[in-house]
């Protein structure tokens, strides 16, 4: 393909990982056996980039090239047909969505680092040069890190900040282009509300819940939930943690510094107020997600 | 030289949260600064932005001469040492030291050179070869220590790095830092929210809340002059006690227990019109006395009070009661044998107490 692409466009070229660099006057594709080639911008007109965009690949110069199985899974989570059986799987996977600062790493760098904390391989799908998505598979071992920690570890060596969605293990390829995309779309939403560098497809149903409700049904349930306490940050910021400490008052206190008794005084006042005793669960769910329909 | 100098910092997220507010501090070269706090203080958020890891909404910050605001992290010339002491599971020690030198393209010579070097610092060259998971937690802790020294930068930044390790391995640690600081000589910005760790491992410490920096001073300054109550209650353990009530005379009044001022204090006391007015008194567990000798010395500061609890903690007791009906922890030596459900007399060393202003909490100067 590259010698018939050759004689249409005379500046084609191959790119030699490690020998030659990627110039940025030429555009640059993958090719069905992986290989990167680059035309000179001057040879090619809007049409012929869609027309090369449509056969090969695109190739942005910051992002890894795909091995044949990150090949695989991309095709299968592009695909518009059924992907039940796509390909055989050898064990359960999940896709973890993540997102780095912009223009402070190479994707390969981090690529690198990301494949030292597996036992294995893993897929890395860049979507672009600050976002994509790790294929995790399922593994039993007692050296599996969690994301936080992973997190920690790349933080120190790559000095960037990183951001992980986790999403759930899945045994089939049913549907995974789907998955995929609610996934990272869930990702983005969900990172719009909390700071958390790691969020589980768990942790996420509050947010996405309070996001796909109206503007003025959300207004209606912080006003009607929250009451005067709607701009009282401090009270607001003592429950978010109590919620956060599984409404256990001593951790809060601790969490919070502050004495158990204040707290606890703290409490009956929301309660006295508002009626609604966040010392129960059933309380106080609906006073968190609340607090979420302000933000 | 790594001087860092923050100034008017201000961190704000989402438009309105404002988690750091007007941060103005100067980190001299080669100390150990501690930033303390609770939760949601601001301590992590400042480290952060001095890494490069949060962008800061408005302020200065250098680190020598040089304005870094918009200077990359990883240009940053600093270290991190995180909350997880994880490190990379399938590589063994030397390579997890070494791997933050080969993704920035160091020669083997040189990173050999500092990875042995760092080594011989922390007493891991026989562990090189090792995996983490044939490491013990605090040999861990040093590896993720080791992956900072390789990296030979102006200064540390470490989040909360003993907070993860049982309470034994902590203390060990903290030493271990102490003495790598005393060998390095890197200058050294270290959170926690432990006011132990603080106090023991602070060149100065900076105490926050919302937000604000509450005091700024070495150990022993912030802990015996708290500029206001907040500080005094976060500081020490057990923590300092407050206690209401009101001038009259030459005496701090709580109900029925009359206690006399110091000549001094209450001169401070009656120049800035507090007499006749509710203040709080702060006064260490330790300057609660409870020995015949010092109770003899100071008949007026002397009260009795029941004994609810009684912590035999070896050569001394806490002792928990109340006075007018406010409770209070005293330390006592061990030998006089206090007991709970005792009635015993105690008094106060005034001459060490703080008067703060009830409405300001500031301490009274």
């Amino acid at each position: 393909m590259i010698n018939q692409l050759r004689k249409v466009y005379s500046t084609l070229i191959v790119y030699n990982e490690g020998k030659n660099k990627l110039d940025q006057n030429y555009k640059w594709f993958v090719t069905g056996n992986h290989e990167v080639i680059g035309i000179h911008e001057d040879e090619l007109t809007s049409k012929d980039i869609s027309l090369l965009e449509a056969f090969l690949v695109p190739y942005n110069i910051e992002l890894p090239i795909l091995t044949e199985e990150e090949e695989k899974w991309r095709q299968v989570i592009q695909s518009k047909e059924p992907t039940d059986n796509a390909f055989e799987l050898d064990s359960s996977f999940r896709f973890v969505y993540f997102f780095i600062s912009e223009n402070q790493i190479s994707p390969n760098l981090f690529n690198d680092a990301i494949h030292e904390l597996f036992a294995k391989r893993v897929p890395i799908l860049w979507k672009n040069g600050s976002e994509g998505i790790i294929i995790e598979k399922q593994q039993d071992s007692d050296e599996n890190l969690s994301y936080d920690q992973i997190i920690d570890v790349l933080m120190s060596d790559l000095y960037v900040n990183i951001n992980f969605f986790v999403g759930p293990f899945k045994e089939d390829l049913k549907e995974i282009n789907h998955h995929f995309e609610t996934l990272t779309n869930d990702a983005k939403t969900v990172f719009g509300y909390t700071n958390k560098p790691v969020v589980t497809y768990v942790d996420a149903i509050p947010y996405l819940l309070i996001h796909q409700t109206e503007p003025e049904l959300r207004d209606e349930i912080s006003k009607t939930i929250l009451q005067e306490y709607l701009d009282d940050e401090d009270t607001l910021k003592m429950i978010e943690t109590f919620v956060q400490c599984n409404l256990n008052i001593s951790e809060t206190a601790k969490e919070l510094y502050m004495h158990r008794n204040s707290l606890q005084y703290r409490l009956d006042r929301f309660l006295e107020k508002t009626g609604i005793d966040v010392r129960q669960f059933q309380h106080a769910m609906p006073v968190y997600l609340a607090m979420l329909a302000r933000k | 030289m790594a001087e860092l100098r923050l100034v008017g910092i201000k961190k704000v997220y989402d438009k309105d949260v404002v988690s750091v507010k007007d941060f103005n501090l100067e980190i001299r070269d080669k100390e150990f600064l501690v930033l303390v706090g609770p939760s949601g203080c601001g301590k992590s958020t400042t480290l952060r932005m001095i890494a490069g890891l949060e962008e800061i909404t408005e302020g200065d910050l250098y680190i020598g001469d040089k304005r870094v605001n918009d200077v990359a992290p990883k240009d940053r010339d600093i270290a991190m040492v995180f909350q997880n002491y994880a490190l990379y599971p399938h590589m063994d020690v030397y390579n997890n030291m070494a791997f933050g030198l080969k993704l920035r393209k160091f020669k083997k010579d040189e990173i050999k050179k500092r990875v042995d070097n760092a080594a011989k610092i922390l007493g891991l060259e026989e562990l090189l070869d090792r995996k983490p998971k044939a490491l013990s937690g605090g040999q861990r802790q040093r590896v993720a220590l080791g992956r900072a020294i390789v990296r030979d930068a102006e200064v540390f930044l470490m989040d909360e790095p003993l907070s993860n390790l049982d309470a034994k391995l902590r203390v060990q640690m903290r030493a271990e830092i102490q003495k790598l600081h005393a060998r390095l000589q890197t200058t050294t910005v270290y959170v926690t929210h432990d006011q132990t760790e603080a106090m023991t491992m602070a060149t100065r410490l900076v105490v926050m809340k919302d937000g604000i920096i509450q005091q700024v001073g070495e150990p022993k300054e912030v802990y015996d002059f708290p500029n206001n109550i907040f500080v005094g209650g976060f500081i020490g353990s057990p923590a300092m006690n407050f206690l209401n009530g009101k001038i009259e005379g030459n005496h701090f009044v709580m109900g029925d227990v009359k206690v006399e001022i110091p000549e001094g204090k209450l001169k401070t006391l009656r120049d800035q019109g507090y007499v006749g007015k509710d203040i709080v008194l702060g006064i260490r567990p330790e300057d609660i006395h409870d020995e015949p000798l010092y109770l003899k010395s100071s008949p007026e500061t002397k009260f009795s009070a029941h004994i609810e609890v009684a912590e035999l903690m070896g050569s001394e007791i806490v002792l928990y009661s109340k006075v007018d009906d406010q409770d209070f922890v005293a330390r006592v030596d061990a030998r006089f044998n206090a007991t709970a459900g005792q009635t015993i007399d105690f008094a106060f060393n005034l001459s060490k107490a703080h008067f703060f202003d009830k409405e300001t909490e500031e301490r009274i100067k």
